[in-house]
């Protein structure tokens, strides 16, 4: 086929919006969504669509720089709210009632078909690329450089606030008994560090909707239930960029009970 | 819609009175084993012409929350056919291991 040439800089960009149908199919097919330039009638900006399907394609694929490397998906359907964990996590972790780590949101459809609500559990995701502990001036909370659990050092901490304008998941509240802001770190100080296997939320769960483990452990729960495609994984504000460790799925079929 | 025009027909077929709406038991909210499960009379007496025998005579009693004082008033048992789960099994109603939010209303909506 002859390849029709063009010159970009004397082309001007016709706009995304004026991509035919057809090419944008196409594109589309071969897993790419236009982004840039489309001048005389051909496309010359696409980029992967893979992020879209997929909650960061690096997670997805690949390594894990934390060994253990801690994270979480969520069973959306299973969450009947029982707030359970919250109490778990208030009890373990000695939150006080301003304050939350983790908490249950909530949408009502009334004229949905079927299922007419539905509650989303948050919680700190423990960015790859937290945004929180770019901004701290004071380097009071940070990475674990050996688990990736996102953490806060008290002592260090000045109680700007900076950290909660950079969290895009509001996971974070001041503590005023410590006089700092606190988060949560996985239960790491309470729970984890002590030899428990799960966080407070996690264990105290009756529905198995929080499964919390290690991202490198291949023959682990966490594992398997993140690298398979036969449920949707996503994440919460994939466009604020921090690739979350905390996913969300729901179940296919029907939830089996033990 | 079949399933409710057969329910209402084995209602009419067995001439069971329909309860007054004041008098039908109101709003239940179960605390075990966990807490905030909603089960609304208003629903499943009014809205789907349920008689009241089919429950009563059969798994629960007059009294509220008296259920789930048995040991076995879980979802397990549920999925076995007992409890809730006699006619949510998938052909009367919707089956009791889909749609948990729709009776596990939450803390945030009000109940215990």
């Amino acid at each position: 086929m002859k390849q029709h040439k063009h010159d970009l800089d004397i082309s001007s960009n016709q706009g995304v919006e004026n991509v035919p149908m057809q090419e944008r199919r196409q594109f589309l097919k071969m897993g790419l969504a236009i982004t840039g330039i489309f001048a005389g009638g051909t496309i010359f900006s696409a980029v992967s669509v893979i992020d879209r399907v997929f909650a960061s394609t690096d997670e997805f694929t690949a390594k894990y720089p934390y060994k253990p490397h801690y994270g979480m998906i969520l069973f959306q359907n299973r969450c009947i709210d029982c707030e359970r964990c919250i109490e778990a996590c208030s009890e373990t972790n000695h939150v006080p009632h301003e304050g939350y780590r983790t908490r249950i949101l909530m949408k009502e459809m009334p004229d949905a078909v079927g299922l007419k609500r539905e509650f989303t559990p948050v919680l700190c995701n423990h960015c790859n690329i937290p945004q929180c502990t770019r901004v701290c001036p004071t380097k009071a909370t940070y990475k674990n450089s050996e688990n990736g659990i996102v953490m806060m050092n008290i002592s260090k901490c000045i109680g700007c606030l900076t950290c909660q304008l950079g969290c895009p998941y509001n996971a974070r509240y001041f503590n005023e008994e410590k006089h700092a802001v606190d988060k949560c770190n996985f239960c790491f100080d309470t729970r984890l560090s002590k030899g428990e296997k799960l966080t407070a939320c996690a264990a105290t769960c009756p529905t198995g909707c929080r499964v919390f483990g290690d991202l490198s452990d291949k023959s682990g729960d966490l594992y398997k239930a993140v690298h398979q495609l036969e449920r949707p994984i996503w994440v919460l504000r994939p466009e604020a960029g921090t690739r979350p460790n905390v996913f969300y799925t729901k179940d296919v079929l029907p939830v089996s009970f033990k | 819609m079949k399933k409710y025009l057969s329910i209402t027909a084995i209602t009419l077929f067995t001439a069971m009175p329909i309860v007054a709406a004041e008098n039908q038991g109101g709003e239940i909210f179960y605390t075990k084993e966990v807490k905030t499960v909603l089960f609304s009379h208003k629903l499943h007496v009014e809205k789907r012409e349920l008689s009241c025998d089919l429950c009563h005579a059969r798994n629960f009693e007059m009294k509220a929350l008296k259920a789930q004082e048995k040991l076995d008033f879980n979802m397990k048992s549920l999925m076995e056919g007992k409890y809730c789960g006699t006619c949510h099994n998938g052909t009367m109603a919707f089956a009791s291991n889909t749609r948990c939010a729709d009776c596990h209303t939450g803390v945030k909506r009000g109940g215990v």
